[in-house]
């Protein structure tokens, strides 16, 4: 299979449209939320909790107060009584009376500067009763562990999400009788995988500005979800959303990070109070420690029994995974991390239990592909392990059990015709798998799926009397460019040039609810909303017409700026005349795309994935160099094949695979968060949290398998943002075994971890 | 906050400045990026040396060079005699920071800062370097084999500026590497780092200086190390023998970056690619600067 798979319906032809927010980003000119100042505005600070797990005595304010410069000190006591969270809510905006991790927030200031406002958070005086911290988040779920939440059973919640004590969430995967299967299993293999947390590390720390109006408030904030951020702040200050106007200047960077409200509520409560406008910019320390927002650890048990030609029989699956103290928005993620436990693969019984525990650790929520990208990487080596036990070619093993169509998932969706073999048969050929290399190299292979999700979205496309127009969007930019491409979708459909259209978004006021950068939605919701639009101002445009040149509506088109009759070219009206002369404005949502029927009764924990609506696939090939003396992994290179359907935007998609594929190496050998024991962060920072630089980055070569799916997308579009940084870590994982002769089972796998595995009893000692 | 930044703009103003308590910054590349990483808070008082074009020199003199603190490590990397003839300084300079570092980033600054993890600290040692510290009272130049007293401490005293490094010549046929066990290209520090000088005559080594870095308080030399190298041929064995023994002089912590095992058992390895390295480049094979990605890998 040497050429991409393309099917025959007829897409307007794709453009690499070069973001037109590009040049103020890379010249330093654009204004990102910190660079904003308003006049009398004054800067926050927060006194973190001194302990990750500990009931409040007492918190006075008294000294901070006193200090001059401090205008505004704001505690538990000075908000309203409310509770928030996704799925389950369960914090406060400041602790009312317990902190169940080290970056808790007790209480808020506003002064006139920074330096004043961390030197009164200092001077709150805080009396705590120290609890222990509960940080291993396996043994939370024992019956004599001591509870993160005591009064859990008193949240609200949505009901599907399984909760119990220390385990929050609890969902399951069942199909057929994994026990009798895995008995009657010529071949089984088992293995334990461990993770460590990760951050999203977005290059521009948080900031929010806030300022009210009578009992308005405007917000100025670094989020990917602008109408989630709006909805935080009307609950959590007690007003309707219709009296928070949440706007996002330049996003510098989120990578699911900056997804769900974050500090908002704590930056409009001092605006408030101290009748001011407040700014809160975070130090990069604080970046690390106190967001809500992590990549969970987690521990992961498989056992898969095979025939010995490599038909998989069943799997049994035990996750663990680290919730950290607080839902957020990752309520959902026990039973995300249960479906790619099972992957995309042909496997008749299947049992996965996956936990979701609270700890006294950082929260855990969305960051790029949740919960994907360790599954995959345990997941992945436990195929390979598979393949050695029955001596099997990795890849040999993947041809035969990955999904096509007709084939069923866990839940028994059937898929369609789907290009999860191509894009193996595509890396595998792309990086030369069985090419002959040095022995100190060697090339693993890591396969995988993510969802696409569909979310109602709304938009308004209305012209200008000039004959320009403006696209009015709830999208939200997160660096991946999905909203810059609108214009060139929009000139396509009306005949008009990319560079006729504007795009007012990033504004609550503005543009209908929109889910926001999150789940590789955008093009899937947003464009398709914006499409919607464009139809009916086109329409608009075309009934106008119809009048003007006395023809049919049908038998007009729209082209290079006129609207003209279909084969007589020159009886024709511009564009731009008739907006001179009317309002033309469009609005859409578009119809949402129905999920594939499952049959999932054995399940619990059901929250809406376990079926995946046209599903992405996509397979990594990695090369990698290991140095045996010191552990030290180099990834020189990568091949990538992703179905992720139509590909609208060339340059944009490979920037999103580029992307995630540094992300997945650094979380394969350099990126987590080392805890003490109390589970406060031992590396919060830049030098110690290694990130890859460019320096670091392999050659990287992308193959495009472009299948058109039901229910997918505009012009048959999947989503594309997440899953680039799932399959990394595996591959990357699956080829260091391949060179020191045995697996490393814990993530990441940083060169100490390498060589003590590749300097045990069997390991290649040099 | 309230402290006070001069720029001066004479080395006599900076000396005036140091003896009544203000702190020099040049690059800034430690004092700033330690502030904010809440490591150590600015001190009250600076004085910028920077604008002192007196310290930004680099000139050989009398077969050695003279380095100027404000030499910057791009600078260093740069200058075709230290490439030559202190290959293991250029390799450290080469790898120092980010690019932004090494344009901002001066020598002076590397070692006044020092680090146990600095990586100019072992080449130097290993060249002979001698370091000019003036005051108002005047000026004197130590050896920097005595330099170091503990991280961030030397025993400079506060009211002395830092004004040069002085290579001595070195003659014969020699070779000289500094090699870090680093985990990424930039944006590194040493978990481990190790340099060696050699010279040798015909195929026998007959000098020999290793030192080691971020495997102590202080970078220091290993003498054992050294006696065991010297009138070898530096065979594998010979190099093994010699890390061995420099391995066994290293007083490694535990931290994020690595346990003090781990390091113990990379000082053996790191140790014996800085021999390797030297010798080949004595011996005129080439081995690219920075030596520590040329000789990632080698076994």
């Amino acid at each position: 299979m040497t050429q991409a798979t393309k099917d025959t319906t007829t897409y307007p032809t794709p453009v690499s449209a070069i973001r037109s927010d590009g040049k103020e980003k890379v010249m330093g000119t654009g204004r990102y939320t910190a660079d904003l100042t308003l006049t009398g505005q004054l800067y926050a600070a927060f006194r973190y909790a001194d302990h990750p797990h500990a009931r409040l005595l007492r918190v006075d304010t008294t000294k901070a107060k006193a200090l001059p410069g401090v205008v505004a000190v704001v505690t538990h006591a000075d908000v309203p009584e409310v509770l928030y969270g996704g799925m389950v809510q369960d914090r406060y905006l400041f602790a009312k009376d317990t902190v169940r991790f080290e970056g808790d927030i007790i209480a808020g200031v506003a002064a006139t500067t920074e330096a004043i406002a961390r030197s009164a958070a200092a001077l709150i005086e805080v009396e705590y009763e120290v609890l222990p911290a509960i940080t291993d988040f396996e043994a939370a779920m024992n019956a004599d562990s001591p509870l993160v939440h005591p009064g859990w059973a008193e949240y609200s919640r949505n009901d599907d999400v399984g909760s119990t004590g220390n385990t929050m969430g609890y969902s399951t995967i069942v199909k057929g009788d994994a026990d009798a299967a895995m008995a009657g299993a010529d071949v089984v293999v088992k293995g334990r995988y461990v993770t460590d947390p990760v951050q999203g590390v977005p290059i521009e720390p948080r900031a929010v500005l806030a300022q009210w109006s009578g009992d308005k408030v405007t917000v100025w904030t670094s989020t990917q979800v602008p109408y989630a951020a709006r909805s935080g702040v009307a609950l959590t200050m007690g007003i309707p959303e219709s009296n928070v106007r949440v706007i996002v200047p330049l996003l510098g960077g989120g990578f699911g990070a900056k997804c769900d409200f974050h500090f908002e509520g704590h930056v409009a409560a001092l605006a408030r109070a101290s009748r001011r406008p407040v700014k809160l910019v975070f130090s990069r320390k604080e970046e690390f420690f106190a967001v809500g927002h992590r990549r969970e650890g987690m521990v992961l048990e498989f056992e898969t029994g095979a025939k010995k030609d490599g038909t998989l029989v069943s799997r049994r699956a035990r996750l663990v995974l680290d919730k950290g103290a607080y839902c957020g928005e990752g309520g959902f993620f026990a039973q995300m991390a249960a479906m790619h436990a099972c992957g995309p693969y042909k496997i008749e019984n299947i049992h996965v239990a996956s936990f979701l525990n609270y700890s006294n650790n950082q929260p855990s929520s969305s960051i790029r592909a949740p919960t994907a990208p360790q599954v995959c990487w345990a997941l992945e080596q436990h195929m390979d392990a598979l393949a050695s036990a029955l001596g099997m070619d990795p890849v040999d093993l993947r041809r035969k059990t990955l999904v096509d169509e007709g084939d069923e998932g866990p839940t028994r969706q059937v898929f369609d015709r789907v290009g999860l073999k191509e894009t193996l048969e595509r890396a595998v050929e792309l990086i030369g798998y069985g090419k002959e290399l040095p022995d100190d190299e060697a090339i693993g292979v890591a396969s995988g799926w993510w969802p696409c999700f569909a979310v109602p979205s709304g938009a308004y496309v209305k012209m200008n009397p000039d004959g320009t127009g403006t696209i009015v969007t709830g999208a939200q930019e997160n660096g991946s460019g999905a909203v810059m491409a609108m214009p060139q979708f929009v000139a396509e459909e009306l005949g008009m040039r990319a560079e006729d259209f504007s795009i007012l978004y990033q504004d609550t006021d503005a543009a209908p609810w929109d889910m926001g950068s999150s789940g590789s939605q955008t093009t899937f919701n947003s464009v398709r909303a914006v499409l919607d639009a464009t139809a009916d101002v086109r329409n608009q445009l075309i009934a106008a017409a119809a009048d003007l040149l006395e023809a049919a509506p049908e038998d007009l088109e729209l082209v290079s700026g006129n609207v003209q009759v279909k084969g007589t070219p020159t009886k024709n009206v511009a564009i731009a005349t008739l907006t001179a002369g009317g309002t033309f404005h469009g609005r859409g949502s578009g119809p949402l795309p129905d999920s594939p029927p499952v049959q999932a009764e054995g399940c619990v924990g059901r929250l809406g994935n376990e079926s995946f609506l046209a599903p992405q696939f996509f397979t990594h090939a990695v090369r990698v160099k290991v140095d045996r003396d010191t552990g030290v992994v180099r990834v020189l290179q990568v091949a990538a094949g992703h179905d992720s359907g139509r590909i609208l935007n060339p340059t944009g998609a490979a920037g999103q695979i580029y992307g995630g594929i540094v992300m997945g190496i650094g979380q394969a050998i350099s990126e987590g968060t080392m805890l003490d024991d109390v589970g406060r962060q031992r590396n919060p920072g830049l030098l110690d949290y290694k990130l890859v630089t460019c320096s670091d980055a392999p050659q990287m070569d992308i193959a495009w398998v472009e299948i058109d799916t039901p229910n997918a997308g505009p012009r048959g579009s999947k989503g594309i943002g997440e899953p680039p940084c799932v399959p990394t870590a595996g591959a990357v994982a699956n080829a260091i075994a391949k060179v020191i002769g045995q697996p490393v089972t814990h993530l990441p796998m940083t060169p100490e971890r390498v060589w003590a595995q590749a300097n045990t009893s069997n390991g290649a000692q040099s | 906050m309230s402290g006070t930044l001069v720029v001066s703009t004479s080395l006599a103003d900076a000396l005036a400045a140091l003896a009544s308590g203000a702190r020099p910054v040049a690059g800034g590349t430690d004092l700033v990026v330690g502030a904010r990483q809440g490591k150590k808070p600015l001190p009250d008082s600076i004085v910028a040396i920077h604008q002192l074009p007196e310290l930004r020199t680099l000139t050989t003199e009398g077969g050695g060079v003279r380095l100027g603190s404000l030499t910057t490590h791009g600078e260093i990397v740069a200058h075709a005699g230290i490439r030559e003839r202190y290959t293991a300084l250029a390799d450290a300079s080469s790898i120092v920071g980010s690019h932004a570092t090494r344009a901002h980033g001066t020598i002076g600054g590397n070692v006044m800062t020092a680090s146990p993890a600095m990586d100019t600290g072992g080449p130097l040692l290993c060249l002979d370097a001698s370091l000019v510290l003036q005051s108002l009272s005047g000026t004197r130049t130590v050896s920097i084999n005595e330099f170091f007293l503990g991280p961030g401490r030397t025993i400079a005293e506060p009211d002395e500026l830092l004004v040069a490094v002085e290579l001595p010549e070195i003659a014969g046929q020699i070779g000289s590497c500094y090699v870090r066990l680093e985990y990424r290209r930039q944006m590194e520090i040493a978990v481990a780092g190790a340099t060696a000088f050699v010279r040798v005559e015909g195929d026998k080594i007959v000098e020999a200086r290793i030192a080691i870095t971020a495997l102590a308080p202080t970078i220091h030399r290993v003498a054992t190390a050294e006696s065991l190298l010297v009138g070898t041929t530096g065979s594998r064995a010979d190099a093994d023998a010699a890390a061995k023994a420099a391995a066994a002089a290293a007083t490694p912590i535990s931290d994020v970056r690595g346990s003090a095992d781990y390091r113990t058992a990379m000082a053996a390895v790191i140790v014996r690619r800085a021999i390797e390295g030297a010798l080949s480049r004595a011996r005129g094979v080439e081995v690219a600067i920075p030596a520590t990605s040329s000789l990632q890998g080698t076994r």
